[in-house]
């Protein structure tokens, strides 16, 4: 803050290209004030939480059908691999062709950037688990299904966690993105508003909040269950 | 049940793997006949085949020859009749202590059920207070235990143990076969167990089996007929070991041998491997 402050102070950069903290701050206060701040915010989360949980759904079954059958492996799975190159925002297009500008449009392209990360995180810790967790159940006749539950399930939990840390990451980012390019009232477009009306405090307080979001999500969930997975398996964390 | 009565009977048995070498031949021709209620250890130079024996008895393997019968009936799955303790325990560490020994009773009895066996056994192997610890806070000597009552929980007729011991310290080590021998000898189990340890073999064992170099056949049978409970560092135990050792050093020698010759001929492989050709691949 006091860096930023300093370098404003230089005035190395006009005011109306690199707004002083204060404005910034001013921005967000107003931002809140009139509501569009919240309800931005607001919206993209919803998004954010229907399509991430779409994703979790989707990307383990998948993982887990992948990590199971070897025909499914070798077309799907090499298929996961190579689809999850392309960035989530170059579905936009397809989207909207298929969806037209709605609501789906973007929730597709949200679980496009999240599912297949999850799905291949899920896969590899299948296939990653040691082989003895296998035979200890199998030798205390737990097979089939229960097998799946209680074993393999749980024995590929962090991995599975990773890619659901990286598949949040990648909702967030393909959330933002389609709503920069996307007539909607979500965080991603008040910057594109901010941008329209040469706001750059605006642009600014924006962009604080969607950092601040992904974060608080990131600490508050991802990181406590991680760390305890990481605490359960023994690997100093 | 009588002592004597003929329970696992192991019958030329031979097993073949397919490796992208050709196929090795892991174990040759293996009869052992093995009654009720025994103690029957197994050593052996590594790689000779104990632990591929040990998962076809458990069910976990097939033979590719001959046949095992228990109580007469041939083995062909896994099943809780013959429960494994591996080498590293193998708990699960996402359930904590308990867990870990109901685990296999889960859907075979009700929850107030299970949690008796399991205090009962967390007892019995002196973990009574850790039954709410999960696997990373436990020492080799606890995880071992909690894979004992684990295995026990069921109530197997044989007892599958894969060197559970290898990993510890003397001082534990010493605990654990007191503490095994007190529940064999308390129980009708016939207990199969693997080690690199003959003076182990010798303290805990009925019977210790000496297998060759792979493709692994029974070099010799050992009888060993002391009272117990037997002292690791006693007279008899060390005769019985050094006998032992004898027939082993024979084998391990071979084996030796053999590795350090093939890891000659792989280098000398490697070696005449045109370079670049694998580039492209793994994509
Ligand atoms: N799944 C497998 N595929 C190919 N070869 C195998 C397989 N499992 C075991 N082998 C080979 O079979 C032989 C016997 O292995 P095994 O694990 O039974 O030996 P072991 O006597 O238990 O050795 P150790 O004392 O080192 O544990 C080894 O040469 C091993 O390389
Ligand atoms: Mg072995």
């Amino acid at each position: 803050m006091l860096i930023w402050e300093a370098v404003y102070r230089i005035g190395f950069w006009p005011p109306y290209l690199f707004p002083s903290p204060w404005e910034v701050v001013k921005a967000l206060f107003w931002g809140f004030q009139d509501r569009t701040f919240l309800l931005g915010t607001l919206v993209s989360v919803r998004r954010i939480l229907i399509g991430y949980t779409v994703s979790l759904l989707f990307g383990v079954t998948l993982g887990l059908l992948v990590g199971r059958f070897k025909t499914l492996d070798e077309t799907v799975g090499s298929l996961m691999t190579g689809l999850q190159v392309l960035p989530s925002i170059c579905w936009l297009p397809l989207a909207i062709l298929w969806f037209g500008l709605s609501e789906q449009a973007i929730q597709f392209v949200v679980i496009m950037g999240a599912f297949l990360s999850i799905a291949i995180a899920t896969d590899s810790g299948i296939k990653n688990i040691p082989p003895l967790y296998i035979r200890a159940a199998e030798t205390m006749g737990v097979k089939g299904i229960k097998l799946y539950i209680r074993v393999i399930l749980p024995a590929a939990l962090p991995s599975i966690a990773t890619g659901m840390k990286l598949g949040w990451s990648f909702a967030w980012r393909s959330l933002m993105a389609g709503e920069l390019l996307f007539v909607s009232i979500g965080l991603g477009h008040l910057l594109q508003v901010g941008r329209e009306l040469n706001d750059m405090p605006q642009v600014m307080a924006v962009m604080l909040l969607i950092v601040s979001v992904g974060l608080l999500f990131d600490r508050l969930l991802f990181a406590r269950f991680e760390k305890r997975l990481r605490q359960l398996w023994g690997v100093a964390a | 049940m009588s002592k004597n009565f003929m329970q696992l009977s192991i019958e030329g048995l031979s097993k073949d793997f397919d490796t992208p070498h050709g196929k090795v031949l892991a174990l040759d021709n293996i009869s052992i006949q093995i009654n009720s209620g025994e103690f029957v250890c197994f050593v052996g130079p590594s790689g000779c085949g104990k632990t591929t024996l040990l998962n076809m008895i458990a069910g976990l393997e097939r033979p590719t020859r001959g046949q095992i019968k228990k109580n007469g009936v041939p083995v062909t799955t896994p099943g809780i009749d013959r429960v494994v303790i591996f080498q590293e325990s193998a708990l699960f560490p996402w359930l904590n202590v308990i867990q870990n020994v109901e685990f296999g009773l889960v859907g075979r009895l009700e929850a107030r059920k299970r949690k008796e066996i399991a205090r009962a056994l967390l007892h019995l192997v002196h973990l009574g207070r850790f039954e709410k610890a999960y696997v990373h806070q436990l020492s080799g000597g606890m995880k071992s235990r909690v894979a004992i009552a684990r295995a026990l929980a069921l109530n197997p007729s044989v007892l599958l143990m894969d060197e559970p011991f290898a990993a510890l310290d003397a001082q534990t080590r010493d605990l654990l076969h007191e503490e095994i021998q007190e529940i064999w000898a308390k129980s009708n189990q016939t207990v199969i167990f693997i080690t690199h340890n003959v003076r182990e073999a010798v303290r805990l064992g009925s019977r210790v089996f000496v297998f060759t170099a792979r493709p692994g056949q029974i070099k010799k049978e050992f009888q060993i007929d002391l009272p117990r409970p037997r002292d690791i560092n006693s007279q008899e135990v060390v005769v019985y070991a050094q006998q032992i050792q004898q027939e082993l050093k024979e084998e391990i020698e071979k084996f030796l041998k053999e590795e350090v010759d093939r890891e000659w001929t792989l280098k000398k492989a490697d070696f005449l491997r045109p370079a670049g050709v694998d580039l492209g691949s793994g994509i």
